[in-house]
């Protein structure tokens, strides 16, 4: 048994075994208690989630403010101080407002920053691809263009190479500070959008050598029932993994979907990359946990139309 | 080499659904193909035209062209049902139950339950009753249209997430049809089925309204998601999604502004008597080629071109 389990995890992952990056999603200005906490700039709360963060292993802490207006330059050069009081995690500044980024970048102190995002639009590399340079920071590249969201792994693809191709020619930018994000859509409404991205996943490295790659993960769930977000989370991780993304933004209190992101569940995957491979699988024949991860990868891969109930028929 | 035509190989078929009972009952649904493709597959039952019947006198509402084969009959129900059937060739008769509307005239479901019954005993062909979308009305009066109509096999309109379990039950308890009504969402039409079943419906009950977007109003959000449900059931065995589908086109269509303007109001837009009847027409010929089989029409200019349009493709 021991060997056929190795044999085959071997087998399924052709490319460079990796644990996968992580970068903690909850400091978040939706949420209602630290969304809160940071209207109030009340420290201890945020102070707290940080300390989280790093003992559930993240890679960095995402500080994701929203748009923030006219307060979002003092914010973020309040909050990134307040974060690295008690942590030495590399931050995520997330938001749309460039001088709060900017304000952010310059209180880093610890470790290399990361911009979430700069968008595939004009208007957003030109005011912040110059800011990333001069900063020696790590940025998300965007896959959203001037038309929104791509419509297929061909779009993905044309976006990816206009944004590495600027970074890179015009501002001297190393690739591997780019982290390309194909933009995760929900399995209920945008089912076809994941397999564009996977599609795209396999081109990537071919698109942009060099480049690390990035997702914010849970939106795959963002509408099924709440209790079943994780299942959702771990299969698409599985797969994003398997072709190769570098790292993600996920839940830091999942400590089951970290294992799966980290490669430590093996069974999970072989299950998971069966279902992907073609393979007709048995539900009845399979443990309960077993038929859960092989319906859901049939889901998120449209073997099967998502429902609700997806587990429970 | 002779030319081969690509042929879709088809996996799953769609529910025979027997709608009214006795001498009035009416098979649909029964594919085991897309719509009209009897070149490689099975048409079992061809789509059904029905007409729409208000339970009140809509001559309020409705523009002249609307009224006008109607004139003499908008203030019975009764009597505007017999002549859908008898003179304009109705398969089935739909009646919308516009006077419980709790934003119009509120009327109490005990009044409404009773016209829906004579206008049930008027005619000899299967009847649906469409509420007003209003979850405590529509429940309210379903169920008792339910129990004055037990021994009909009517099909109720609309059940949706918010009321399947109390109207649902109504009709499991009389041995109604459910039309099982969800938002243009394909996951969701599957999710309503499923939580039907759970309740105890049985499969062999369940019509579905993806809900219907009028030409110009969302038609073709509609169409993807009737082409998207039919290649689930039909295609990916979809057992959920197998069931027949309704689309309440007549009533769509008829209340954007642009059915109803004058010649006057839009003299760009054309004669006036026939715009409504055309995207009427075209609405349910876009249904029908996205895989409805049943289209619930107004007018009966549009009944004759749907129904030759049918009579055609077969």
């Amino acid at each position: 048994m021991t060997f056929v389990l190795f044999d085959f995890s071997f087998y399924l992952c052709p490319k460079e075994i990796h644990g996968m990056k992580l970068i903690g999603e909850n400091l978040n200005i939706m949420s209602s208690k630290y969304g809160k906490a940071l209207k109030e700039k009340d420290a201890k709360p945020l102070q707290e989630l940080a300390i989280q963060h790093e003992e559930a292993g993240m890679d960095w802490i995402d500080l994701n403010i929203g748009p923030a207006g006219k307060t979002g330059e003092e914010l973020m050069s309040w909050l990134v101080p307040v974060i690295h009081e008690v942590v030495d995690l590399p931050l995520a500044l997330d938001t749309s407002n460039v001088k709060a980024i900017q304000a952010g970048l310059k209180a880093h102190k610890k470790g290399r920053p990361l911009i979430n995002s700069i968008m595939v639009r004009p208007e957003r590399m030109d005011a912040l691809l110059p800011v990333a340079r001069d900063h020696d920071a790590d940025f998300v590249a965007l896959l959203w263009g001037p038309e929104g969201m791509p419509r297929d792994e061909n779009e993905r693809g044309a976006l990816c190479s206009e944004i590495v191709h600027k970074a890179m020619s015009e501002y001297g930018i190393a690739p591997e500070r780019i982290f390309v994000d194909p933009i995760q859509t929900p399995v209920n409404v945008q089912q076809q959008q994941i397999m564009s991205v996977l599609e795209f996943m396999k081109m990537f490295q071919d698109i942009a050598p060099g480049c690390l790659s990035t997702v914010g993960l849970s939106n795959v769930s963002n509408g099924p029932p709440e209790h079943l977000r994780s299942i959702l989370n771990q299969v698409m991780v599985v797969l994003l993994r398997h072709y190769g993304l570098h790292s993600a933004i996920v839940d830091c209190f999942d400590k089951d979907l970290h294992r799966v992101a980290r490669g430590e569940r093996p069974d999970i995957e072989a299950l998971v990359l069966k279902v992907e491979g073609g393979e007709t699988l048995d539900t009845a024949s399979l443990s309960k946990d077993e038929a859960a991860y092989v319906k859901t990868a049939r889901v998120i891969l449209g073997h099967t139309l998502y429902s609700d109930s997806w587990l429970e028929v | 080499m002779t030319f081969q035509p690509s042929k879709q190989v088809y996996s799953g078929k769609i529910r025979e659904i027997t709608l009214g009972a006795g001498e009035r009952a009416l098979q649909i649904g029964g594919r085991s193909g897309y719509a009209f493709h009897s070149f490689e597959s099975e048409i079992t039952h061809p789509p059904r035209v029905a007409m729409e019947v208000w339970d009140k006198d809509p001559s309020q509402d409705w523009s002249e062209a609307a009224k006008a084969p109607f004139k003499d009959v908008l203030h019975d129900p009764a009597a505007w049902a017999r002549k859908c059937v008898d003179e304009y060739g109705a398969e089935i008769i739909v009646v919308q139950t516009k006077s419980s509307d709790p934003n119009g005239d509120d009327k109490p479901a005990s009044e409404v339950s009773d016209v829906v019954k004579k206008v049930a005993e008027a005619v000899q062909v299967p009847v649906v009753v469409w509420g007003v979308a209003n979850h405590d009305k529509d429940t309210e009066v379903m169920r008792e249209v339910a129990e004055k109509c037990s021994d009909q096999r009517v099909a109720i309109s609309p059940v949706e997430e918010g009321d399947y379990k109390q109207i649902g039950a109504a009709c499991l308890g009389y041995k109604h049809v459910v039309v099982s009504s969800s938002p243009i969402d394909v996951n969701l039409a599957k999710q309503l089925n499923i939580l039907l079943e759970n309740l105890g419906v049985s499969s062999s009950d369940i019509v579905i309204d993806p809900t219907t977007g009028g030409l110009g109003y969302g038609l073709e959000y509609t169409y993807s998601v009737m082409e998207r449900i039919q290649q689930a059931a039909l295609t990916q065995e979809d057992d959920k999604l197998q069931q027949p589908i309704i689309a309440n086109v007549g009533n769509e269509v008829w209340k954007s502004k642009e059915a109803n303007l004058s010649v006057e109001e839009a003299p760009h837009l054309g004669d006036s008597s026939q715009r409504g009847v055309i995207m009427e027409a075209i609405t349910a010929v876009d249904l029908l080629l996205a895989g409805a089989d049943v289209v619930i029409l107004r007018h009966p200019d549009t009944v004759k071109l749907v129904k030759d349009y049918i009579q055609k493709m077969q």
